[in-house]
Order: structure tokens, then C-alpha cells, then sequence
């Protein structure tokens, strides 16, 4: 096959203008939502309640440590029908549609401000400007596999798949940027759009959890646990586990 | 001193410290003096969390010029910032002005109520005048809030073994065992309240809980003493039932045995140990 040759043009009008458009973009993104970012208040209520459950969960996993009066007068604060604290907390039930929340819709415009609407407007800039190039040749050879990946917006049957088309030069930089960024503006910068993508992926995990129905949860939890005190014979168990050294000290001394 | 200080070292040192939350606060002092008084330029950024830590290691060892020198550089570069804002109450909390310490914090709090850090600078301030009364009613108004707050769970019991609440005590040290069950020190602390407050019910508790303090950490010279204590005070009760007395003059003789064991060990005078635990079993059976 004969050895295509690049213009030195596409390498100063396209390859290094998308790598510093990408860059800069980066860099503007993360100083922009520094600019929109708003301190996150948090809910004294939200922390208590959390709070709550983590001692309750403490409860039923080390409950068997306490003596049965202890452990008892705990459940019953908890779990009492009348006074138990799951029972007479009553809290609404947070947040059943974000629109309702005004600070949350405000939150997720800012965020896709500065986030999803980059991404689609210099993604689509840039294959619009310099689609349909060619503009570089990873120094390895690739198997067939690797042509939709490094050559979209080329569609060439017989063009080697190690070169690079320039929308997906594009991507590559995108995606390896990251440490750049990292350098040069810190840990947990604002400007690798990677970052955000496996935020949005984990995001429907970190739903804010409904008060009500997780001490529901927690209340029949703990409803279940019986107490079993550990400690009853902890004395004989001490005693088997260390060898009794009887030659150094006489039994039945102190009666 | 300070010549032979290389500053590398100097910053990774204070860096592991504040990671680690170690307080020791007469070097950070020292160290951060040096550090910001040379090297400010070199830090770069580091230089605030620098100045925070240097601060509260210089409010510790009351060199309050040192601290004043870094609460004002915070506060020029932080005005509004509630990290600072604190810092500054905990400067008027050294120099004696707690009413104005006080103002700054319900300040603080006003902005942001869930800042537990300085719902605890109020607490102190309340110990730093003596009210220990006062001290306890703000840290239960804190707890029904930050319920599983182990630091503040042991503070509330420190607090309560001072105003000899004794029951309440033991309460709060039943919460830090819940939140660790395998720290034997935690089982130590709450069989001797247990001790202390008397009873064959709570001597009978407290003999285990100093069983399971030993049986996590056979080390725990304190906990063998204070289950030979129990045991030894049970066993001369003269309520106790036959069988009960010959239980716990085994526990008694086994952890005498240990005791008398650990000392020849490590040093081989034992019959003074013997003499000494005689003399314990006699004035516990009284």
C-alpha cells in the first residue's frame, strides 16, 4: 500500500489547534464552575437523621456487648410503639420531584451549563471545522477493530487502521487530558469532563435517601435482634484461653 | 536548631501530622514558626492549612503572639470564611473573652447550622469557665444531634465521671463500646465505673467487662488488677451463694496468678507482688 503523506499545514491548523482548544476549554470550564458552584448547605436535620441511623446500626451489630438492661433500654428508645424514636419521628418525604425544589433545579442548569452543553458545542464545532482529516499515525499497527474508534468521521475501507482522523484526535484528548489537568490545576478539578460522565453514571445510587422509609427499614432491623450477651462467660473463656499458672500462686487462697 | 532543618522534611512532617490529626502541639509550634517564617513563599497554597494548624498548636502551648501572627494572616486572606471566623473565636476564647468567643460562634452558627466543630468550641467554652453543669447541657443538645459522635460521647462521660453522674457515665461509655467493641481500654473505663459505683450487680459487671478488657489485650496490668478486685470483693461477700463464691475465687486467684506471673516476667521479686494482692483481698473484703 503506498505510504500516505500528511501536509504540514493540517499538523499547525489542525492537530494543535484541537489540543489547545480542548485544553483551554478544560481550563475555562473548571474556572466557570468555580465562578457558578455555590456552597452546599448542609441540613442539620440530614446529618442528625444520619446520624440516628448509623447508632442504631451500631446497636444491632454491637449490642451484644452491653449488658441485656443496656441493650434493652436502647431498643426501647428506638423502637418503642408509643415513644420509640422511629416511631414518633415523623419526617416528609424528601424531595419526591427535583422541579419542586427550586435550589436543585438551579444546581442542575448550572450543571449542565457547564458541563453537557461544552461538550456538545465544541464536540459538534470541532467535527463540523475539521471533520474529514487525516492528521496522524499512532506508531503501532492496529487490527481492523480499531478503525471506528481512530477514524470517525473518515470512512475509508482500505486506509490502515493506525491513523487518526481528526474527530477522534478530538476524544483522545478529551479522555487524556485528565492528568494535564491535574498538574495544573490541583486535584479535584472541575475541568475533566470524564469525571463528570462517571458522576452522572453513579448518580441515580446517590439519591437522596427518604428519612421516613429508611427508619422504617432500620426500626424492623432492629425490631428482629435479640439480645445475646456475649460477655456471659467471658471469665471461663479468658481462663481456658490463657494456661492457668497454678505453681505460682496457690489456689483457694482468698476465701 | 534551625539551621540543620531541611525544609522538605520539616513540611512533609507537619503535612503527616495535620493528615493524622496528631496534636503535639509544642513542635507543630516550633516547627510552623520556622516553616512560615523562612519559607512562606516556597509553600505555595499550603500556607493556610499551614497557618490553621500552626494557630491551634500556638493556642495550645499559649503562645498567643505567635497564634495572633497567624489568626490575622487567615482572616486577611479569609474574611468570610467560617474555618477562620472560628479560629479568631478561639483566639478570644485564650485571651479570657469568652462572651465575645460566644458572639463568634453563634455567628457562625447562624450561617451554617449543622457546624459541629464549633457547636464544640461552645461546649468548651463552657468547661474553660468551670460551668461544668453547663458544659454537660450544651454536649447533650450536641449529641441529640450528632448521635454517633464517639469523641463527644467520651467528653460527656469525662464529664460526668467529674460531677460523679456515675449511671450517666456508664451510659456514655456503653455507646463508645458500641461504636468499637474490640478496644479493651473502652471495657476498662466502664468496668470501673461499674466498680466504683458498688453493688454485686455492678461488681458482677464490672468483673467481665475487666475479663474482656484483659481477654482483648492480656497486656491490660490495670483490667487484670481491677478483675481480681471484683472478683476477690465478690467472693468475701457474705451474701454471696457457695457456688458464686467459689466462681469467683477462682476468677480471683487466676487473675492473681497473672498478675503475680506478668511481675515475674518482668521483674523476679514476686513475693512482694504475693504481700500486695494479700493486702488488696484483705481492705476489697472489708
Amino acid at each position: 500500500m503506498a505510504e500516505l503523506l500528511l501536509d504540514t499545514n493540517i499538523r499547525l491548523w489542525v492537530v494543535l489547534p484541537i489540543v489547545f482548544i480542548t485544553f483551554f476549554v478544560g481550563i475555562i470550564r473548571h474556572y466557570v464552575s468555580l465562578l457558578l458552584s455555590s456552597q452546599k448547605k448542609v441540613d442539620l436535620q440530614k446529618v442528625s437523621d444520619g446520624q440516628v441511623l448509623l447508632r442504631s446500626k451500631m446497636l444491632r451489630e454491637n449490642g451484644h456487648y452491653l449488658p441485656k438492661k443496656s441493650f434493652q433500654m436502647r431498643k426501647h428508645f428506638f423502637n418503642d410503639e408509643d415513644s420509640g424514636f422511629f416511631k414518633t419521628q415523623k419526617r416528609e418525604a424528601a424531595m419526591q420531584n427535583p422541579m419542586a425544589d427550586p435550589s436543585m433545579l438551579t444546581e442542575m442548569m448550572k450543571g449542565n451549563l457547564t458541563n453537557i452543553l461544552p461538550m456538545i458545542v465544541i464536540g459538534g464545532w470541532i467535527n463540523w471545522t475539521f471533520s474529514g482529516f487525516v492528521i496522524t499515525k499512532v506508531p503501532f499497527p492496529l487490527t481492523l477493530r480499531f478503525k471506528p474508534m481512530l477514524q470517525r468521521g473518515v470512512e475509508l475501507a482500505s486506509l490502515d487502521a493506525s491513523w487518526v482522523s481528526s474527530a477522534s484526535w478530538y476524544f483522545l484528548n478529551v479522555f487524556g487530558l485528565r492528568s494535564v489537568y491535574s498538574l495544573i490545576l490541583g486535584e479535584n478539578n472541575a475541568a475533566d469532563q470524564t469525571r463528570l460522565m462517571q458522576q452522572q453514571m453513579a448518580q441515580p445510587m446517590a439519591m437522596a435517601p427518604d428519612p421516613s422509609k429508611a427508619f422504617k427499614a432500620e426500626w424492623e432491623a432492629l425490631e428482629i435482634v435479640d439480645h445475646k450477651w456475649k460477655l456471659e462467660k467471658v471469665e471461663d473463656e479468658l481462663i481456658c484461653q490463657t494456661p492457668y499458672q497454678e505453681d505460682v500462686y496457690v489456689k483457694n487462697k482468698y476465701q | 536548631m534551625a539551621a540543620t532543618m531541611n525544609f522538605e522534611d520539616v513540611r512533609d512532617k507537619l503535612r503527616k501530622w495535620r493528615e493524622d490529626k496528631v496534636r503535639n502541639s509544642v513542635e507543630t509550634a516550633d516547627l510552623g514558626e520556622y516553616l512560615l517564617a523562612n519559607y512562606r513563599r516556597k509553600l505555595g497554597d499550603e500556607v493556610w492549612p499551614l497557618y490553621e494548624q500552626v494557630s491551634i498548636a500556638a493556642l495550645d502551648c499559649g503562645r498567643l503572639s505567635l497564634a495572633r501572627l497567624c489568626i490575622h494572616a487567615v482572616r486577611q486572606q479569609f474574611p468570610h470564611s467560617s474555618r477562620s471566623k472560628r479560629l479568631h473565636g478561639m483566639l478570644e476564647e485564650a485571651e479570657g473573652e469568652f462572651d465575645k468567643a460566644r458572639e463568634t460562634y453563634n455567628d457562625i452558627l447562624k450561617d451554617d447550622p449543622a457546624n459541629g466543630l464549633v457547636m464544640k468550641r461552645l461546649i468548651a467554652i463552657h468547661k474553660g469557665q468551670n460551668d461544668i453543669p453547663g458544659a454537660i447541657k450544651e454536649l447533650n443538645k450536641y449529641i441529640e444531634n450528632f448521635m454517633s459522635d464517639s469523641e463527644a460521647w467520651m467528653e460527656l462521660a469525662e464529664l460526668y465521671i467529674q460531677e460523679q453522674h456515675y449511671s450517666k457515665a456508664a451510659f456514655c461509655f456503653e455507646e463508645l463500646i458500641l461504636s468499637n467493641p474490640h478496644h479493651h481500654l473502652y471495657h476498662q473505663r466502664y468496668a470501673e465505673i461499674m466498680y466504683t459505683q458498688g453493688g454485686p450487680e455492678n461488681l458482677e459487671i464490672a468483673r467481665k467487662y475487666f475479663a474482656q478488657a484483659v481477654k482483648l489485650n492480656s497486656n491490660n496490668m490495670r483490667a487484670l488488677y481491677g478483675m481480681f478486685l471484683s472478683a476477690s470483693h465478690l467472693a468475701a461477700s457474705s451474701k454471696a451463694t457457695i457456688k458464686k463464691k467459689t466462681e469467683n475465687t477462682k476468677y480471683a486467684s487466676w487473675a492473681a496468678a497473672q498478675i503475680a506471673h506478668k511481675y515475674k516476667q518482668a521483674e523476679p521479686q514476686v513475693e512482694v507482688v504475693g504481700e500486695m494482692l494479700d493486702k488488696l483481698a484483705i481492705t476489697s473484703g472489708n
